[in-house]
């Protein structure tokens, strides 16, 4: 990977160069809540001043431009008694600016499932490889634990990624259309002046609170599989989906089809659904595989920290908490795992 | 029209409005892209808002507003004898609406609020299946015409249809909306049954549960958010018996 | 103004080019294109059942469309939706499919209206299948429950048509009442192939049923059972098979040389919606033919 410096200044142009060609989707602020805390979402944005890249966290990931919650993915026309099936995948390159390492190493775990694994899904890859992506380190948040789970550093998985060194970026360049890029306007070689607060910069980024003990999780998770930790946490459990809809990386669906009132076409239409929804496992002639509440709940966590870890050697979850966030009830990674360390030692 | 062959049922559809604003029969009457195709499949035989032709043979009758009145007891026990299919049309006919409200007054003081000294005949009110049995229910305040389509292919097909079972939530996550809750409106977003699209908390108005409750709800763990979140019981209960919904679940 | 960015096109990718190759999964393919088959027979087996033969339409994936006994595809009506169906008929047969479908949701009672001609869509094959070639030169237990008939007619074809790779083999299948028997028209062309054993019983009798009534577990009893010698294929409702292979245990059956075949509503059939997982395995990849052994380590699968 070469590494470089770009003023603030020119690191503008370069975004302004960008938004002349290209849609760009950046954190902006929308709003505060209640409490007074800013409100932040990756949306498109048209000029600099719209984004805010000191952002603590977006309340959604950035999931959505890759696994859109509803997808169209084929049209068919009918004539007659026969019909034709029309799959278009998308084509326009747009830029994603401003993602920390939680949200890329999200990204790099659904590449796991979506490009690597058996079945590829060329709808994933054709938006991932239209995605430019600009990462930047940031402070730790509060109520994240991403350190616990591996990933608040990111390697690759990015074009480019800055680390804020005052009136500077040090940028990582992992692409070579990240290289062209960037070579529009005036970038620096590193000096080890720079090399040196880069390193310092990342020593003050190591998180502050206090994360969750993860080791062993996945065995834990299987000697646990029947205790009470679950009833208790699945007795708050709305089974409303939203943890699910603002994790950066659960990426379970359903299929539905509708057709035109005058059944001249028809649309195959994914959307993202969640395990924690009454139906989920429901089966033709109306058997429910996991009619519970707490068991739907329990099978969030088991395939986010032990499911996936079996297949991939890393759990699912990139500890950001924003499911820990989102939920009404309170429920979170980070007290749902310590009821469990705790149970298991009892 | 025609599908892999398979014709359609064309049904003969009527459509009635009892205590009700007729705002959902104003929607099925709606969406010009796509009228066309729905007056298609369907052959209308009575419905007030577009034709003043009216019969007595219909295939499906779509019930909208709640009952109110001794003769609308009437009319509706003979409009279920006639119809084969009886489809309750909107938050009115599916729980008696906002009519229902009235139920928690007195009723003559309720009929001289309203109708001063010259009072009408009235009853508590009641929902469509409080009187008679309800083969559909297509809820909301007022009904969403997609939905509508949706359940009336189902039935020009004769193909079962399921409803959505999860709540608002969800459908308004999808649509990258601020929860209400933190906007510091009280909502009923987790309970409330989803299909709608959650058009109203996206909008910035939190969710008010027309659409009555979604399948299996936590009411007992929402009432603990709500309190938690400074809701007093009043205002819990006051925004539960807004649509006729809840009734009974506090 | 030069382009920053190129656009990228998924489908120049040569992966996507090539034809496509009927169960590989590991290259990028337009995974979502459905196969434009025709319905060419329709056969009524009950009230609630019936069979369908499905053409693929273009000759070349015709001839390219192959699959085992086990495997499932995905069945589309566009407009209405798309199921996953196990495939009921033989493997060597190369001109159709056969899928038996029972009334159900929306798709399936559209397609119980569908007639002869109706075109419709077909993914896959998808999934694991009975590894019939690992029972060769042993005994075959072929045991089905209710609707469970259906999939395990696939391996039964298998059986039938390579008799002399088997020794000895017993086909057992069991329903509620005498109306619900599946493929009862075949069950006369079956027994009398010599050296196949089949037996049917019922739950609950009617007065034109001269078989026996009672579980599907007390046919076993009249079946010589010899352990370290014997396959067996289970394919129906949970507590069936779980009764089943609970016996077939006791009589000393290894679990890992048992077969059953699980039901899950997916919705890809490509390992991705998670629809059909069962803990941190899914139904539609890593089944839906699982050992036993490893249905027992499944927890929620039964």
């Amino acid at each position: 990977m070469l590494h470089k410096t770009i003023n603030k200044s020119e690191f503008r142009k370069l975004v302004d160069l960008l938004m002349e060609n290209e849609e760009v989707i950046a954190p902006k602020q929308i709003g505060s809540d209640i409490k007074g805390k800013a409100i932040h979402q990756y949306l498109p944005v048209s000029t600099f001043d719209e984004i805010d890249l000191d952002y603590e966290i977006t309340q959604y990931s950035a999931k959505t431009y890759f696994l859109p919650y509803c997808e169209n993915l084929s049209t068919c026309t009918f004539d007659d008694d026969d019909w034709t099936q029309n799959i278009s995948y998308r084509l326009q390159p747009r830029i994603l600016l401003g993602l920390h390492a939680c949200d890329i190493n999200a990204l790099l775990k659904l590449d796991k499932v979506m490009t690597r694994d058996s079945f590829p899904s060329p709808y994933y890859v054709s938006r991932r490889k239209n995605t430019f992506i600009v990462g930047i380190d940031h402070e730790p948040c509060e109520g994240g634990f991403c350190q616990a789970v591996g990933a608040d550093v990111v390697t690759h998985g990015f074009d480019l990624f800055l680390t804020d060194l005052g009136d500077r970026y040090f940028v990582a360049i992992n692409s070579d259309r990240g290289f062209n890029v960037l070579s529009r306007v005036r970038i620096k070689n590193i000096t080890q002046a720079d090399t040196k607060a880069y390193l310092e910069a990342r020593q003050a980024l190591a998180p502050v609170f206090e994360t969750p003990y993860m080791h062993n999780l996945p065995n834990l998770l299987d000697i646990e599989f029947e205790s009470p930790v679950w009833e208790k946490w699945g007795a708050k459990c709305l089974s409303c989906g939203s943890c699910a809809m603002v994790c950066p990386t659960c990426y379970c669906y359903g299929v539905g089809e509708r057709i035109s009132m005058d059944c001249s076409s028809s649309y195959k239409e994914k959307q993202l659904y969640s395990c924690n929804l009454l139906d989920f496992a429901s089966v033709s002639g109306g058997h429910n595989f996991r009619a519970k509440k707490e068991t739907r709940l329990k099978y969030r966590y088991y395939h986010q920290h032990r499911g996936f870890s079996e297949t991939y050697e890393e759990p699912l979850c990139v500890g950001c908490n924003r499911c820990g966030r989102v939920c009404l009830a309170g429920i979170n990674p980070p007290e749902i795992i310590k009821d469990l360390q705790l149970e298991g030692i009892r | 029209m025609k599908y892999l062959g398979i014709d359609p049922i064309k049904p003969k559809i009527a459509v009635f409005d009892f205590t009700s604003c007729e705002g959902c029969e104003l929607q099925l009457a709606n969406k010009e892209d796509t009228l066309a195709g729905f007056l298609n499949a369907v052959e209308i035989v009575t419905f007030r808002e577009i034709s003043s032709a009216a019969s007595d043979d219909y295939d499906i009758a779509f019930i909208e507003g709640a009952i109110s009145r001794s003769d609308e007891i009437t009319r509706l026990m003979d409009i279920r004898k006639k119809a084969k299919v009886l489809v309750a049309l909107g938050s009115c006919a599916c729980f008696g609406g906002v009519n229902r409200m009235k139920n928690a007054y007195d009723l003559n003081q309720a009929n001289r609020e309203v109708y001063g000294k010259i009072a009408k005949e009235t009853l508590p009110v009641r929902s469509v299946k409080e009187i008679v049995p309800v083969d559909l229910e297509i809820h909301g305040c007022p009904v969403s015409k997609a939905e509508v389509e949706r359940i009336v292919q189902h039935l020009v097909w004769d193909i079962p249809y399921t409803q959505p079972v999860y709540p608002v939530c969800f459908e308004c996550k999808q649509r990258y909306a601020t929860c209400s809750f933190d906007l510091g409106q009280l909502c009923l977003g987790p309970i409330t049954r989803g299909g709608c699209g959650a058009p109203c908390p996206v909008g910035g108005l939190s969710c008010w549960g027309c659409r009555g409750p979604s399948e299996d709800p936590n009411y007992e763990e929402f009432f603990r958010i709500a309190n938690e979140y400074g809701y007093g019981d009043d205002e819990i209960e006051e925004r539960l018996n807004f649509f006729g919904g809840f009734e009974g679940v506090r | 103004m030069t382009t920053l960015l190129h656009p990228y096109d998924v489908t120049q990718e040569s992966d996507m080019q090539s034809p496509l190759d009927f169960n590989r999964r590991s290259r990028l393919k337009h995974v979502d294109r459905t196969f434009k088959a025709e319905i060419i027979n329709i056969i009524s087996l009950t009230e609630m059942e019936k069979l369908f033969q499905v053409r693929i339409m273009d000759d070349y994936y015709r001839s390219k469309f192959s699959y085992l006994p086990g495997q499932f595809v995905m069945l589309e009506l566009p407009g209405f939706g798309e199921i996953p169906i196990s495939i009921s008929s033989s493997s060597s047969n190369k001109g159709f499919i056969e899928l038996c479908i029972r009334k159900m949701g929306s798709v399936t009672t559209m397609l119980h209206k569908a007639r002869r001609g109706a075109k419709v869509g077909i993914r896959g094959p998808f999934g694991t299948h009975f590894p019939m070639e690992k029972m060769h030169g042993h005994n075959v237990l072929l045991i089905a429950g209710g609707l469970g008939l259906a999939p395990l007619r696939a391996p039964i074809f298998n059986v039938i048509e390579n008799r002399s790779n088997f020794n000895q083999v017993d086909i057992l299948y069991g329903t509620k009442s005498p109306k619900n028997m599946l493929f009862n028209y075949q069950y006369e062309e079956w027994n009398r192939i010599a050296d196949i054993n089949l037996q049917v019983i019922v739950e609950h009798g009617a007065d034109s049923w001269t078989g026996p009534v009672g579980m599907i577990t007390s046919l076993l009893d009249d079946v010589t059972i010899l352990p370290d010698d014997t396959f067996a294929i289970i394919c129906g409702p949970p507590i069936m098979f779980k009764f089943v292979c609970e016996r077939l245990t006791d009589d000393g059956i290894p679990m890992h040389r048992m077969f059953v075949s699980l039901e899950r509503r997916m919705h890809c059939g490509m390992g991705k919606c998670c629809r059909c997982n069962i803990g941190s395995t899914y139904t539609c990849i890593d089944g839906p033919v699982f050992d036993y052994w490893t249905v027992m380590n499944l927890k929620e699968a039964i």
